[in-house]
């Protein structure tokens, strides 16, 4: 019986990826409590695993921070001193996803900068030498669910994100900056989840 | 001069898509709509709160000391300082002072100017609270007392006449009581109020993309959006495991069709009030200002620093460019200051304090100055709106301000008595008092009810022909009705009063 469980797990092993779609789903929460991650602890968070200064890394109109400034109420923040705000939002507002996303892009946008800059030092985008490949799809896709969701991605996220990534390669050159592209958009697509805003 | 609307077409689309583009009155297209029988004629309405209580006889119920035969040791003015502007039923305070109690900052008051221009569509009602807690005070101000299953007066309106606009009812005063939600949980999640925490930089939430340096190209980040909605989100466990949360579903829900009719509106532009400045670097981030803007901010030149006029500021484009149906705006509870103001070699000079320490409750310090500065700086700030909106023009002939109206909503009045003879004393609560409405929809021209000369107690009015009846006393929902009835809101079930001289149409 040991060998033959053993043959089966090799055989699983060595087959393709399962479909994205063929996992089971995971059970529902009897309780489904989930709290906003407010724009704050998201720009702290953020800001260790893409190693960038919290100070620097969402600035509206390159000014004004936009978890303490810009949008400190709408991401679920309070201002008790200057504005009365004694409580977070009970609800998310209209503007509060769009913000998210806002913030979400700004910071990926500013990570693979950053990156493009200082390719030795790079944290999320790494030139594809040739042709970007399935390697190098599967490879961003793991370094963006370890910076950004601090986890690894099971195969059907992988490959989901792969495919998306070649989606987006179907659109555009295979210039360095196509490259950079997908990868922001990429990590604005994880960034901006529902896993990443809420806990 | 007016400025005629110029978009004819109608459909919703069409209305976000003009907005977009700049050119429309989006305003005239919904009208257009409404005309063809697709919904009512556009309303809107404008709660302007006042924090602390705006007391109605230091103002357009002012009593003469001559006229009371107690007017020395109550709150009765001098002689000398209660105007009758144009001769009309309207009193006023014209006021100045070298200090407000014992700062010194000198300022001048005026009310009378504020009558003589909107006097005809000025409807003041006197009314009795059922509070003087702030809080409490300022919700049943805007419910009624919950006369109408606790919904807001903005509730309401957004849910009759916010149809087609993407941010239906918007608050632009924080820390009162007078943008807390409603208590009728029955109502569309589009009917309740979005805060607005800093008019100035808002409109950056309303976009996720345009401004973002060194994004990719928008048509990808649509798809990232895509991608993240239709495949990412639904197959991920977290999402999985905690579908059936309240504030999942919200967030799923706001990021479909509201996150598109507001992105689609292009509001970063349409609201956006400030120029390309060194402090907002709109230009360098592909963005700019509103094509109203510079108007705006000709009416409002204190937008930068004074919150009450980036609140008016921004209320006007939200009703211009077809945002809002409902906003709420009003002074800070902060003291405000002119730039540069400084104490120091005598105090301030004249004028630098635009705004008092919580506001008109600063009465408790200093009543008459308190109550005449922060009057003027209310009907400062309701003039230039009311002309601005005058100014434009929604459809017909008809300005925005033909289908608006206003409320100064407070909390309470203030106590009347004081020593004898004092120019310059404190004031607690009181349940007693009046409010303002400026609209041509309401009954102008009037005051309904009257001042008891040897109490300055205010007294109520026959709801049908306005008979001024001493002994009566209006109430929280008699007013809350009569707004309601002015707009023309249908109010199946509601039960509530008629409040028939309060309207100017039967």
């Amino acid at each position: 019986m040991r060998i033959l469980a053993l043959i089966a797990l090799i055989a699983a092993l060595a087959s393709p990826a399962l479909p994205a779609r063929a996992q089971e789903a995971a059970p529902a929460s009897p309780d489904p409590r989930i709290k906003f991650k407010d724009g704050e602890r998201y720009l702290r968070d953020l800001a260790e695993s893409l190693e960038i200064p919290r100070e620097e890394i969402c600035l509206e109109l390159s000014r004004y921070d936009c978890a303490d400034k810009a949008f400190r109420i709408v991401l679920g923040g309070v201002d008790p001193y200057d504005i009365r705000i004694m409580q977070p939002l009970d609800q998310a507002s209209l503007a509060s996803p769009i913000a998210f996303d806002r913030v979400a892009l700004q910071v990926c946008s500013g990570r693979v900068a950053r990156d493009r800059a200082d390719p030795a030092a790079s944290i999320l985008f790494k030139r594809a030498a040739g042709r970007p490949d399935a390697a190098w799809r599967d490879a961003l896709a793991d370094r963006l669910y370890d910076r950004i969701l601090r986890r690894s991605p099971d195969a059907g996220e992988r490959q989901r994100m792969a495919g998306f990534l070649e989606g987006l390669e179907a659109r555009s050159d295979r210039s360095a900056k196509a490259q950079a592209d997908q990868t922001i958009l990429a990590c604005f697509a994880l960034a901006s989840s529902a896993e990443a805003a809420f806990y | 001069m007016t400025h005629r609307a110029s978009t004819p077409n109608a459909s919703r689309r069409s209305v976000l898509a003009g907005m977009a583009a700049g050119l429309a009155a989006p305003g005239a297209a919904l009208a257009a709509t409404r005309r063809r029988g697709d919904g009512p004629e556009p309303r809107f309405l404008i709660v302007l709160g006042g924090s602390g209580g705006c007391s109605i006889i230091d103002s357009f119920m002012a009593v003469r000391e001559s006229e009371s035969p107690n007017g020395k040791i109550l709150n009765a003015w001098p002689d000398s300082l209660v105007q009758s502007p144009g001769g009309g039923p309207f009193r006023a305070i014209d006021f100045s002072s070298k200090t407000i109690g014992a700062i010194p900052a000198p300022f001048t008051a005026n009310q009378s100017d504020f009558v003589k221009r909107h006097g005809q569509d000025m409807m003041v009602v006197t009314y009795t609270g059922t509070s003087v807690n702030h809080g409490v005070a300022e919700h049943r101000s805007v419910t009624g007392n919950a006369a109408w299953r606790g919904r807001t007066l903005q509730e309401a309106t957004a849910l009759t006449y916010g149809a087609g606009r993407p941010i239906a009812n918007v608050h632009l005063i924080n820390g009162t009581a007078f943008t807390d939600r409603g208590t009728d949980d029955s109502l569309p999640s589009s009917a309740y109020g979005e805060r607005v925490p800093a008019p100035n930089l808002w409109p950056l939430s309303l976009d996720g993309y345009r401004g973002v340096k060194g994004a990719p190209d928008r048509k990808l980040f649509d798809a990232a959006r895509d991608f993240r909605d239709g495949m990412l989100d639904p197959e991920s466990d977290f999402v999985q495991t905690f579908a059936a949360s309240d504030r999942l579903k919200r967030w799923f829900e706001l990021r479909g069709a509201p996150l598109r009719d507001i992105e689609g509106a292009d509001l970063i532009t349409q609201l956006m009030v400030h120029p390309d400045s060194e402090d907002m670097p709109l230009k360098a981030h592909g963005l700019k200002s509103s094509p109203l803007a510079k108007k705006v901010r000709e009416a409002f030149p204190a937008y930068g620093f004074d919150p009450i006029e980036s609140q008016a500021a921004l209320a006007f484009l939200l009703i211009r460019c077809g945002v809002a149906s409902t906003v709420t705006l009003g002074p800070e509870n902060s003291a405000v200051f002119n730039k540069g103001a400084a104490l120091g070699r005598g105090g301030l000079s004249a004028g630098d304090m635009r705004n008092t320490p919580i506001a008109f409750d600063f009465s408790h310090q200093a009543h008459r100055e308190v109550q005449s500065l922060m009057w003027s700086r209310v009907l400062s700030v309701a003039d230039r709106l009311i002309t601005l909106l005058k100014s434009e023009e929604l459809a017909g002939g008809k300005s925005y301000w033909d289908h608006s109206l206003l409320y100064v909503a407070t909390e309470f009045g203030r106590s009347r008595n004081r020593p004898e003879g004092a120019m310059t004393f404190g004031s607690g609560h009181d349940l007693n008092n009046g409010a303002l409405i400026v609209s041509p929809l309401a009954n102008g021209g009037r005051v309904l009810g009257g001042v008891d000369p040897e109490t300055l107690m205010t007294y109520g009015f026959d709801p049908l022909s306005g008979r001024p009846e001493p002994g009566r006393n209006m109430t929280e929902a008699e007013v809350f009705s009569g707004i309601i009835q002015a707009l023309g809101i249908e109010t199946p079930g509601a039960n509530l009063p008629d409040m028939r001289v309060m309207r100017r149409k039967a």
